[in-house]
């Protein structure tokens, strides 16, 4: 009996532990989606200009920074920070801002859209349509708006779409090396 | 038989050497240009597929940075168009693999390595694996892996099939080309050949190879012809020589043996006790006409070998000709009174006056009187006459005898050469006098010629000395007379017993204290004691010879004074100057004319050397 008693109390013991065990990777597995989501798209972000003109007279100065600004997603913003602390662009040192509204746009170079922003994405990106801005969003209607680079999510992998024109709007050119990657590319 | 092996072997020869040229240059030329090629191949695949890599790491640089995995294999499938590359991949920088493209069509490949290697290119057997670093603005991002097939063989083997096919063209075309070309110049070598052969065998020199060609084998046909009737000529003429040469030595065996019966047959004259003094006197003459003749046949003799060996001389100093024709009639007169033949002589007045050597041109001119007679019916006219015109002395022997076919007139002076076969052989003689006579007068820088009107009309010799500048000195030694001789003492030396004997007892008939010795050491040792006003060495003598004996006398001051001759069978111009040397005054010649035994006794006592040089018939 007590056999019995003590093999069922082993076996819901297993069975508890299998269960939290379970529970705990799918909660681990999350918390690593979210985390390599945000740094896949820092990455992105940080790559993005190397397929990319601006024109020289977007920088103020030869030592002006190339300047990444980042709305409505910290996580991105503190990835971002990371990648490009003392790396440069064509002899402009890197740098990230946290933008929170459609002022302080002025001085950069790109711009990233969070989720965070909620509906006033689309307010943000027209009034981004400035010289030399490259707009990226994470939004189904991002392009609809008037951004050059728009986030996607297909079978858990971040991909991107972009609008060539809209960048040219802004004088930026893209390489069409950056175009073979993309999921879409939305011509006019 | 043998002609068809040199034919062939000939032809195959030549063919060997184009075909050994051709093949061999082909052969060379082919593995240059395939180790060169395969060079060439080797780099040219390996930067072609270096720049394949970086074209991909170029277009898969997005790819791998957006990781885009779907475009990395879209981009790594466009090398299917490269039908060699056989697998590609990308690495992430990580090392993990990114990407992989491989050909379907091209069976068992090795799975992709689990990671990427360093930058470079291996060959492994026939494929080659290349490793090329992906790098973006400065930054490596992933590794681009390449698989491709590497045949160097097979290009190789493709080289071989086209050089064998070339080869095999080549030498096809080079059997017909020097198949066609050699006839050219084997056909004419052949053709020497053919004939070379034919001469040989069938002794035919009239035999001529045909000349097809103008270049150098065509000089050598023309000299191959030259040289058969060269050498026609040639063993014509050997042949010729040789059937005269025999028919010499058979007239010399009868001409030599013929006095020996005369002689014989007086010596049993003069044993007989009944023979009166006039059949004695008469067997002496016989014997010493004899003589005459057999010293003449061998002086004939000797000069035929001088002529031969070209050691024929004649001392020259200015004589007058009268003289030398007076000295040859008077030799050769007993002979044509013999033949009953009448003798004109017709000399000028004026002395004619030749740079010459008297005894030698007497020597001429009796061998054309003897000839005349020789070749005159018995009873004939004979005329021999001297003339002189602007530059020469011009001397004629004409005669009205057998005369000569004027074919003839040039080849009666060859040596042993006898125009008329059908004369007796005792009347036949050598063959050889005219020959010398023309020889002689060769050396005195004159010519003769023989013309006839026709056989039985006579014949005219007619010979020219050119003359000379300047007039004759006054005779030269005056004969001696043998009545006046004073004695001397005269030692003999001789190992021939019989003549050393004879000649003592001559020299003793004429008042002469002679000693008779037969050899070099006898000689030397009487000499010392008699001390000879003259001694008469013969050189090949037993124990000391002649030469070595006339050293030590003249060496000695007791017998320096002595006249010293050397008495021997050869009479040859090194014979006399080795006597010379030896310290000899005089060379006699056997058999020794008594005359110029007695002329030398007679100045023996004098200047001894007065009369060296002076001719010694021989």
């Amino acid at each position: 009996m007590a056999d019995v008693r003590t093999r069922a109390l082993r076996l819901l013991f297993a069975c508890a532990t299998l269960v939290a065990t379970s529970l705990f990777q799918q909660a681990q597995a999350q918390a690593r989606l979210e985390v390599s989501e945000a740094s896949v798209k820092a990455a992105f972000l940080y790559k993005f200009p190397g397929y990319i003109d601006w024109p020289a007279s977007t920088f103020p100065s030869a030592a002006a920074p190339f300047t990444f600004g980042v709305m409505g997603q910290d996580d991105v913003a503190a990835e971002l920070e990371r990648l490009v602390a003392g790396k440069q662009w064509s002899g402009h040192p890197m740098a990230v801002r946290r933008v929170n509204g459609d002022n302080g746009l002025a001085g950069l170079q790109v711009l990233f859209v969070g989720r965070g922003a909620g509906d006033r994405v689309g307010a943000v990106v027209r009034a981004a349509q400035l010289p030399g801005l490259l707009v990226v969003t994470e939004n189904e209607k991002g392009l609809t708006y008037g951004a050059a680079i728009n986030f996607v999510l297909l079978e858990d992998r971040v991909g991107f779409e972009v609008a060539p024109e809209a960048a040219e709007r802004n004088g930026l050119r893209i390489s069409s090396r950056m175009l073979a990657v993309a999921r879409r590319v939305v011509q006019r | 038989m043998i002609f068809r092996s040199i034919r062939s072997s000939i032809r195959r020869k030549v063919i060997l050497i184009v075909m050994a040229t051709t093949v061999s240059a082909l052969l060379l030329s082919a593995i240059g240009l395939a180790v060169y090629d395969l060079r060439v191949y080797e780099r040219q695949w390996t930067s072609d597929l270096t720049l394949q890599a970086e074209i991909l790491a170029r277009a898969s640089a997005p790819a791998l940075q957006f990781d885009d995995r779907d475009t990395a294999a879209k981009d790594l499938k466009l090398v299917r168009v490269r039908r060699m590359v056989l697998q590609a991949a990308l690495y992430r920088q990580d090392g993990q693999l990114f990407a992989t493209y491989a050909r379907t069509d091209a069976g068992e490949l090795p799975g992709f390595p689990e990671h990427p290697a360093a930058d470079g290119y291996r060959i492994q057997g026939d494929q080659l694996v290349l490793f090329r670093r992906v790098v973006e603005n400065g930054e490596p991002l992933g590794t681009i892996y390449l698989r491709a097939m590497y045949l160097p063989w097979n290009r190789l083997r493709d080289y071989l099939t086209i050089i064998g096919v070339v080869m095999v063209a080549s030498v096809a075309l080079a059997a017909l080309l020097s198949g066609w070309l050699q006839s050219t110049i084997t056909g004419p070598i052949l053709e020497v050949a053919r004939v070379a052969r034919e001469v040989i065998d069938k002794r035919d020199y009239a035999l001529r190879a045909k000349k097809t060609t103008g270049d150098e084998i065509g000089e050598l046909v023309d000299s191959f012809n030259g040289m058969i009737a060269d050498t026609g000529r040639r063993a014509d003429a050997l042949r010729e020589a040789d059937q005269r040469k025999d028919e010499f030595l058979a007239t010399l065996a009868h001409e030599l043996r013929n006095p020996l019966a005369p002689l014989r047959n007086a010596v049993e004259i003069l044993r007989m006790p009944v023979a009166t003094p006039q059949m004695g006197t008469r067997a002496l003459e016989m014997m010493d006409r004899q003589l005459l003749q057999m010293v003449r046949l061998v002086d004939d003799l000797l000069d035929v070998s001088r002529i031969t060996t070209g050691k024929l001389m004649v001392r020259r100093s200015t004589i007058v000709l009268q003289d030398a024709v007076r000295d040859a009639v008077d030799t050769v007169k007993p002979f044509l009174d013999a033949r009953q033949h009448s003798l004109e002589l017709r000399l000028p007045e004026a002395p004619v006056a030749v740079e010459g050597d008297r005894t030698r041109l007497a020597q001429v001119f009796s061998n054309l009187l003897h000839n005349a007679g020789k070749y005159t019916e018995p009873g004939g006219h004979i005329a021999i006459s001297l003339e002189r015109d602007a530059d020469a002395a011009v001397v004629k022997v004409a005669d009205n005898g057998l005369g000569l076919d004027p074919a003839f007139t040039e080849s009666i002076f060859e040596m042993f050469v006898q125009v008329d076969r059908s004369l007796t052989r005792t009347q036949a003689g050598l063959g050889v006098g005219l020959t010398l006579a023309r020889r002689l007068v060769a050396l005195h820088g004159g010519s003769i010629a023989a013309s006839s009107d026709g056989i039985g009309r006579g014949t005219v010799f007619t010979v020219r000395i050119p003359l000379s500048g300047s007039t004759p000195e006054a005779a030269g030694l005056a004969p001696a007379s043998t009545q006046n001789a004073p004695r001397r003492r005269v030692l003999l030396a001789d190992d021939n017993v019989d003549f050393a004997n004879s000649l003592a007892s001559l020299l003793t008939a004429h008042g002469h204290d002679v000693r008779v010795v037969h050899d070099g050491a006898e000689a030397l040792r009487v000499a010392a004691e008699f001390l000879p006003e003259c001694a008469f060495l013969d050189i090949g003598m037993p124990k000391v010879h002649g030469y070595e004996v006339a050293r030590r006398l003249k060496a000695s001051p007791a017998t320096a004074d002595c006249v010293l001759v050397a008495v021997t069978g050869w009479g040859q111009e090194d014979d006399r100057r080795r006597a010379r040397d030896a310290g000899f005054d005089r060379h006699l010649v056997k058999p020794i004319d008594p005359e110029q035994l007695e002329a030398i006794l007679a100045g023996a006592g004098r200047a001894a050397k007065a009369g060296e040089g002076a001719p010694a018939k021989g």
